[in-house]
């Protein structure tokens, strides 16, 4: 995987979890979610270039895991993963 | 000019709140909207706010922030939330009509903690009568009218105590008085961003509590399918594009509360207060002051030869600016016993200077 992405409530979750993740040395930047990912129309993440489990382990602890993770191959798709 | 008239707006604002607004004008979109580096610096600049807000009033998550116009807004938010027809609502005497407006407009069954002026113990003695059988109060902090400081804290209490839901009003104490959340354990505190929080006008802060019943449906960037707003703040209660040039400001505004400290704005606020009563005792005037714990901020008078609107009206032609009026307040006014007449009302702020203070009194000193 080249990018995972961590689906997020709103963008003041996903900013919140983006500054958790910096804050334990985790590179993360808000987005907006692509199209088909989010099930509730407009939607924002937080994408990572490494790290999912320990990014995944610390939201959760923060009450900040709360939509699905995906990861993007090299030819740009995105498929769930499951920890 | 000398610029009285904080109560109402900070006319003078720090540096930055302008530099920000400015760079906010030229750089910034909207929050939420688009995944463009306008619209991301614009939704960075507003979540920064709501962090500053949150550490600044301990509110323990910075989504429990809401952005609003202004304290009307903010409050209309709050009451409409919780109170509807025959609510047993128990408000303090010195509410403004951003409380009893709201409440008479829902038809709530409003009791009035009324107290006397500067008499903290017996508002607070006054909420411990009416309270049980409540299932609403809503408390401002600071009188808009005579700066008296009610006792929130107790009042909290006796509220949680009671399981009954508080609202607070903070227009005249945030960013002077020390406001804490977390200890309060209000349903929700509302407050502007354009008096001591050093914001532009249009700017406003709703603290929550509790979830709160959104007074506005629309756009949130979230959850768009769904033809409800979002269950989860603060999207809930934030429909519609930010003012994000005046959060921008707001934000600066808030830097400078942080840095100065409230308790030396209010230490300074309170010098002014006490300056203007020295120069002013023995004027004629009638002076409105309590204890020195008592009042901050604002200091109320009356002429025995003038009304009060002929007394702003002389000050503003030496370039002297007060308020004069009922201050949108006339439950105050009752309270104190000045609902016939109104007062005349000098409002200071950290850019006063004791100078601007005693020349002030000067031409008052004439009018008495």
């Amino acid at each position: 995987m080249t990018q995972y992405l961590i689906m997020c409530r709103s963008l003041s979750y996903a900013q919140k979890a983006a500054r958790l993740l910096e804050r334990a040395g985790i590179t993360a930047t808000v987005v907006k979610a692509p199209q088909g990912l989010s099930t509730g129309g407009c939607g924002y993440a937080v994408t990572l270039r490494k790290g999912l489990d320990e990014a995944a382990a610390l939201l959760k602890r923060n009450g900040l895991l709360s939509g699905k993770l995906f990861g993007r191959d090299g030819g740009g798709a995105y498929r769930e993963v499951r920890l | 000019m000398i610029y009285l008239d904080n109560a109402a707006t900070t006319l003078i604002k720090p540096l930055p709140v302008r530099q920000a607004m400015d760079r906010a004008l030229l750089c910034m979109a909207s929050p939420g909207r688009g995944s463009h580096p306008p619209a991301m610096l614009a939704a960075e600049t507003v979540y920064d706010c709501r962090c500053a807000a949150a550490e600044l009033f301990r509110v323990p998550e910075p989504e429990q922030v809401v952005f609003t116009m202004n304290a009307t807004h903010a409050l209309n938010i709050a009451i409409r939330s919780l109170a509807g027809p025959g609510t047993r609502t128990v408000i303090s005497g010195y509410e403004h009509n951003s409380v009893t407006r709201p409440l008479a407009e829902l038809g709530a069954e409003v009791r009035e903690a009324r107290g006397r002026l500067f008499d903290a113990r017996a508002v607070l003695e006054d909420f411990e009568r009416l309270l049980p059988g409540a299932e609403l109060a809503v408390c401002t902090h600071v009188s808009n009218v005579f700066g008296f400081v009610l006792p929130i804290y107790e009042i909290a209490r006796l509220c949680r105590e009671r399981g009954v839901p508080l609202i607070v009003d903070a227009s005249q104490s945030a960013g002077v008085l020390e406001l804490d959340m977390a200890r309060l354990g209000a349903a929700f505190v509302a407050m502007p961003g354009h008096k001591a929080l050093f914001g532009p006008q249009g700017t406003g802060l709703l603290l929550c509590g509790a979830r709160g019943k959104p007074l506005m449906q629309g756009g949130s960037g979230s959850d768009s399918i769904a033809q409800h707003m979002p269950d989860y703040l603060p999207d809930r209660l934030e429909a519609g594009t930010h003012n994000v040039c005046g959060i921008a400001g707001l934000l600066a505004g808030l830097q400078y509360v942080r840095d100065k400290g409230t308790e030396n704005i209010l230490r300074q606020e309170r010098e002014l207060l006490t300056l203007a009563i020295e120069e002013l005792t023995g004027s004629g005037l009638e002076l409105f002051t309590g204890a020195p714990e008592a009042q901050c901020g604002v200091l109320s008078l009356r002429s025995r030869r003038l009304d009060c609107e002929s007394v702003a009206e002389a000050l503003a032609a030496e370039g002297i600016c007060v308020r004069s009026g009922l201050h949108c307040a006339p439950a105050a006014h009752r309270s104190a016993g000045t609902l016939k007449t109104g007062t005349v009302r000098l409002s200071f702020s950290p850019f006063v200077t004791a100078d601007q203070v005693r020349t002030a009194c000067g031409v008052l000193r004439g009018l008495a």
